[in-house]
């Protein structure tokens, strides 16, 4: 039980990192109609910008954290949707998700000629300490990890829901034609959505690098669950990819103790394939009434 | 007879390399219900597309009250008089009723005053004011047509252009939205209609515009459309067959 708790809690923390970005993910597909398949790779640079800036200034996670906030805003968010995504978005959804695999390579193998093949330690946002909660163990990190990124999901859900540029942008994202005629400014939403994506990659890259060592293939994997979150959950919904994440962190967890360490990459795979045969709009998507 | 609100010359619009408006040259009489129909295909719903800044105009003109609009985004048609409730669900599901309102008043940009105007909203249609904060997507068909229209009829338009309003409604509820748009032409606003049910439509309205190929095919007054032997053959016939479907 101890250790079930163990695993439970510290799923719980992973999980929530995989929901940023996945909730990130959906985001952009449901405003802009793009998908993002260097999003792994957005994390990543957003991990080293942070890195960079803790060198450059000597200072510690938190305020580097917030000084890369605008430089990841402005090029992962900005130009990102200016150099790639408006030009492209007008020769079709296809010509886009190709040139962001085509990106995230090149991001990729990019920061190996900057950083190198070698993994670079990265601070924790709090020191090691490891509580004993009933019998399990629960180390600190892990405890700070939910604690960020829960500040950070009831903030959006806050900004999106509670304010009027946020309803705008989730009136974007529900239905972009119907917002564009009752007079919002969708371009403007959809850029607020490319940074916003910004800012939550950045959060994600500052919470999960610590457990892995800043690395150029840092984005690989991570993009890939982050993504399969977000169509196990429902690609359409925002509270789909939230839980998608979180479902993910805690069963990769699981996998790993209790049947194999070998197996945890394909658990997300099979609940992929699972979720598209019998529901594929998603455990918490919303059905889409396609036109013909 | 009434004055001129709205009138088209010459309008080119479509879709890709498709070209669906060709030249259409038509008028729209002030403070009347005009209803638009024509068979599948005949453009128009592209026709109110345009006429909102939806499709780019190829070419030609859209004169509304007196100002050549073609090329105007669908904000600065808000401030003009202008507002569009097109065919299918147009409502925020996951957002409140309340929410969905407030977008009505964008063009406005001034948050108490949208709210003020909400309120006047609310006294039209008090089931809104019963729901304002259920989620929108809970209301039943019929009253997510109303909260479409109130949320148009929020800047107090001077022109409707409302896309098959009764389409998924019952009978009652559709007729209620035939009553209302009816009120609402009574109150002095234009309103120009595209509706399946071509013969109830026309019964209803003052005026009929028939579109074919898009192109203006016939208009004149709703009883003379109605009676026009072709039209009658060519489209109501078809159409009251389908919605016996």
């Amino acid at each position: 039980m101890e250790i079930f708790l163990q695993l439970l809690i510290s799923g719980i923390a992973t999980g929530s990192i995989y929901a940023l970005a996945a909730v990130g993910f959906a985001l952009l597909w449901q405003t802009a109609g793009a998908i993002n398949f260097a999003q792994g790779e957005f994390m990543m640079v957003a991990s080293f910008i942070i890195l960079g800036i803790i060198h450059l200034l000597g200072v510690g996670v938190l305020p580097a954290f917030i000084i890369a906030l605008p430089i990841v805003m402005f090029l992962l968010g900005f130009v990102f949707k200016r150099v790639l995504v408006d030009p492209l978005l007008k020769a079709g959804d296809f010509s886009l998700v190709i040139a962001t695999v085509g990106l995230g390579i090149f991001l990729r193998e990019g920061f190996r000629l900057i950083a190198g093949a070698f993994p670079l330690p990265f601070p924790k946002l709090v020191p090691d300490t490891v509580f004993n909660i009933g019998g399990a163990l629960i180390s600190a990190n892990e405890i700070a990890i939910l604690v960020m990124s829960l500040i950070v999901i009831a903030a959006l859900q806050w900004f999106l829901n509670r304010t009027f540029i946020g309803r705008c942008m989730e009136a974007t994202a529900q239905n972009t034609d119907v917002a564009r005629i009752l007079g919002i400014d969708v371009d403007r939403m959809i850029l607020y959505t490319f940074m916003l994506n910004a800012v939550l990659v950045t959060v994600a890259g500052m919470l999960i690098t610590p457990t892995y060592s800043a690395k150029f293939s840092n984005g690989e994997i991570f993009g890939q669950v982050a993504f399969m979150a977000a169509i196990v959950g429902g690609f359409n919904q925002v509270r789909g990819a939230l839980i998608g994440g979180f479902l993910i962190g805690v069963l990769d967890n699981m996998m790993a103790f209790y049947i194999s360490t070998q197996y945890r990459t394909a658990l997300p795979l099979l609940l992929l394939i699972i979720v598209i045969l019998f529901k594929p709009e998603g455990l918490f998507g919303r059905r889409e009434e396609r036109r013909i | 007879m009434h004055d001129i609100i709205l009138s088209t010359e010459g309008l080119v619009a479509g879709y890709g390399q498709t070209t669906i408006l060709n030249g259409t040259t038509l008028s729209v009489r002030k403070a009347a219900l005009t209803t638009v129909i024509g068979p599948n295909g005949a453009g128009k719903s592209t026709f109110f597309k345009t006429l909102f800044g939806m499709l780019p105009v190829r070419a030609g003109k859209i004169i509304f009250n007196g100002e050549n609009i073609a090329g105007q985004k669908p904000l600065g048609l808000l401030g003009k008089g202008m507002a569009y409730v097109p065919q299918g669900r147009n409502i925020f599901p996951s957002l409140t009723v309340e929410h969905n309102l407030e977008f009505g008043g964008i063009s406005l940009n001034n948050l108490p005053e949208t709210r003020q105007r909400m309120e006047a909203v609310y006294k039209q249609f008090p089931i809104l004011k019963t729901r304002a904060k259920a989620q929108a997507g809970t209301l039943s068909g019929g009253e997510q047509k109303m909260l479409e229209i109130g949320r148009a009829m929020l800047l107090e338009p001077k022109l409707l252009l409302i896309d098959e309003p009764s389409i998924g409604l019952s009978p009652i509820m559709a007729q209620q939205a035939f009553d209302l748009l009816l009120k609402l032409r009574d109150n002095g606003v234009t309103i120009l209609l595209i509706e399946q049910n071509a013969k109830k439509a026309l019964a209803i309205s003052d005026y009929g515009i028939v579109l074919q190929q898009g192109r203006l095919a016939l208009d004149g007054t709703a009883d003379s459309v109605l009676n026009h032997p072709e039209i009658g053959h060519l489209f109501l016939g078809g159409a009251v067959q389908v919605s016996n479907q």
